[in-house]
């Protein structure tokens, strides 16, 4: 096989993963320390890449992506944040099965609001004319706009990295993740550490939205395609692991565009089949989970 | 004296009733409207192409029901079938049974299509298929109750055949959807292209899950395999994620890349002035093409009304209507046999031109436009270019063909 191929089509690989570690990351996030299955973490992603194309239409040329990367998570942030004062907050303390319910039927809802704001059509957002057409990487060639994306997935695994271990929020937040109870002895209003937990996981869904945007068509029923995949991945990458995350994204990106390359009959079975070796012989996930 | 009034009243009363026993019916059904009952999938992506051949059928009905048929108004109601074949099913009993529709139409899914087909068999009730593309809908498993308005995989399948075969072209990859719609398409392609031109070859082969956002690792790993030309087969969605995947990637610059319906306006609008130029593609229909005064006339209507030029499902939708309608005034009755024998060979104006419902097989003759994708100052898409026109006779079937593959 042609060494420059390979190459190409890892890196292809890699990118990919870093849109899913993004929104992965998210899930993990909120799954670690609220304890809570968001199924509606794909309709938030949604609504962040159709927040995007709006964006992107109100505002013509490049500027208007780097503008959507900013605004388009923060609409969402918002989003999650009246979903976590009104509904959220009352139900922490019920069952995982009932938690899973309510955000299944959350994540029909939210679809239906965002067919009702943005119709069915099809939607498509350019890339920025800086990262347009495609480049060589030691003879691999690369679009640009994927090598931006391998930029960014390092960026935002640092930034969640520094925010848990050295801010005085991230540490609340790990600590509430293992002991909720005793970070409420302390006199911390677990609550809102609670929304800002959850807010932050969604304003990455968020992140994920826009990062996707051009590299697909925005339309309804992106959501359910992707929820899938993110929580095999964080399952296989150890449930509430940031980490874990990460490895599980490149797991499931890396396989998917190999097996395309050397096996594209059966390519939609690899990232799956990877997915089941890693359950049997790790069930917990391969990085520890918090659960 | 009050007692015998009480009694004059009440005979005029009973007098009244009487007559309306006796004359509201008759009357009552002199008026009753022909009630059509459309399926179609208004949940999720499939909705797009849905409503459209929808608002085609309504903006038909508009000018039908401004003379009548019959005397009598065309209604229609909606079901959604949400793109699921239970539910399909139990929406085409309920309009048969209780609404007692007197024809069905829909939809886009051609398993729901196939199922309903089946039912409305038994049931025999007239059903036409407006967009559902398998070749089985009219082709092995067509029967007396079903007709077709809208192009299917056999035709596409030859129209793209056809076209390649002219075209230098011998190493081949086949990539697509990976459900029945995207292998019908690709089969039919292959299938036709083989017999026309026997030296080609397929070097390789891909099939993503249908809905497959990210389609760049699998154009990356074409263009690795360097074939002489690229065929992609999929749904609306997909097509649009593969121009989009085409432009990032540069694969269409080296390698000729063929998708049977990237010419279509639903597939190239969303992407605007981005999508990639050169890409072949066939369909069935384009509101810029034929320019005829019938079409502009339709275009014109249509975007009057919805704000939006037609796609090819409104197209459909629309002869459908005035199918129906020029087949119950050649019935002469609200018959529902006597309406299958008078669609059976019928012809209508259509905005494509004279179209007719072929007798055999009861599959509307529609040509197939091949065109590659061209911005043009006009517009702010893509539209097809360079448009070569296959007549329906060119790309269809033969009557012999068709009753071979029902086994007659």
């Amino acid at each position: 096989m042609d060494l420059s191929a390979f190459s190409s089509q890892f890196l292809v690989g890699l990118s990919r993963a870093m849109i899913l570690f993004v929104v992965c990351a998210g899930l993990s996030f909120v799954l670690g320390v609220l304890r809570v299955p968001n199924i509606a973490h794909g309709s938030l992603y949604m609504i962040g890449a159709f927040a995007t194309f709006t964006v992107t239409k109100l505002i013509a040329g490049s500027a208007g992506f780097w503008i959507a990367l900013i605004v388009a998570p923060l609409l969402v942030a918002l989003v999650s944040l009246v979903a976590e004062r009104a509904l959220f907050c009352h139900l922490y303390q019920r069952e995982h099965l009932m938690l899973l319910l309510f955000t299944f039927a959350l994540s029909l809802i939210l679809g239906d609001l965002v067919k009702i704001v943005w119709g069915a059509e099809y939607r498509s957002v350019s890339p920025p004319a800086l990262l347009k057409g495609t480049i060589s990487i030691f003879g691999a060639s690369l679009p640009r706009y994927n090598l931006f994306l391998l930029i960014i997935g390092p960026l935002v695994a640092i930034a969640l990295w520094l925010f848990t271990s050295k801010t005085k929020m991230g540490k609340i937040s790990r600590a509430a993740a293992v002991d909720r109870e005793m970070v409420g002895v302390l006199g911390i209003n677990v609550s809102w550490v609670f929304a800002a937990a959850f807010v932050i996981g969604c304003y990455l869904a968020g992140v994920g939205g826009a990062l996707v945007a051009p590299t697909a068509s925005i339309i309804i029923g992106m959501d359910h395609s992707l929820i899938i995949e993110a929580f095999l991945i964080v399952t296989i990458g150890g449930l509430g692991n940031m980490w874990g995350a990460l490895v599980g994204s490149l797991i499931f990106g890396v396989t998917q565009s190999l097996g395309v390359l050397m096996w594209p009959q059966f390519a939609i079975v690899f990232p799956y089949t990877a997915v089941v070796i890693v359950l049997l012989l790790r069930p917990k996930g391969l990085l520890k989970s918090v659960w | 004296m009050k007692r015998k009034m009480a009694i004059r009243g009440f005979e005029l009363v009973a007098v009244l009733l009487t007559f309306l026993f006796v004359f509201y019916p008759a009357s009552a059904k002199a008026q009753k409207p022909i009630k059509v009952g459309v399926i179609d999938t208004y949940t999720g992506p499939p909705a797009v192409f849905a409503n459209d051949a929808l608002n085609g059928f309504k903006l038909a009905l508009g000018e039908i029901n401004k003379k009548g048929v019959l005397g009598r108004k065309i209604e229609f109601t909606t079901r959604d079938d949400k793109w699921k074949v239970d539910l399909g099913m139990s929406v085409a009993k309920e309009l048969i049974m209780r609404e007692e529709v007197d024809v069905i139409v829909g939809t886009i899914n051609s398993s729901i299509t196939m199922a309903i087909s089946d039912y409305v068999k038994s049931e025999k009730v007239p059903f036409i298929v407006w967009i559902s593309k398998s070749e089985h809908i009219t082709g092995s498993k067509g029967h007396r109750y079903v007709f077709s308005t809208g192009e299917n995989t056999a035709m596409a399948g030859k129209a793209g055949g056809s076209a390649l075969a002219k075209k230098p072209y011998v190493k081949y990859w086949i990539a697509g959807d990976d459900y029945e719609y995207g292998h019908a398409i690709a089969e039919a392609i292959w299938r036709n292209l083989k017999a026309q031109k026997p030296n080609v070859e397929k070097i390789g082969e891909t099939w993503w899950k249908t809905g497959e956002p990210d389609l760049i690792p699998y154009f990356t790993s074409v263009m690795a395999a360097k074939p002489d030309a690229f065929v992609v087969c999929g749904g609306g969605q997909t097509m649009t994620n593969s121009l989009k995947a085409c432009k990032t990637t540069g694969i269409h610059e080296k390698i000729p890349v063929f998708m049977h319906t990237a010419t279509d306006h639903a597939v190239l609008k969303p992407l605007g002035l981005d999508a990639p130029e050169g890409v072949m593609g066939t369909m069935d229909y384009h509101f810029y093409y034929p320019e005829t005064p019938a079409n502009k006339a339709f275009v014109k209507a249509f975007q009057d009304t919805y704000g939006a030029p037609p796609g090819f499902p409104a197209f459909h939708g629309y002869i459908t209507a005035h199918f129906i309608a020029e087949a119950y005034k050649k019935a002469g009755a609200v018959d529902k046999e006597k309406f299958i024998n008078a669609v059976e060979g019928l012809v209508i104006d259509s905005p494509a031109g004279k179209t007719e419902m072929r007798a055999c097989d009861h599959q509307a003759v529609l040509p197939m436009y091949l065109g590659v994708t061209k911005k043009v100052p006009q517009y702010n898409h893509l539209v097809s270019s360079n448009i070569v026109t296959l007549t329906g006779k060119d790309v269809m079937p033969s009557c012999e063909e068709i009753m071979k593959a029902r086994g007659k």
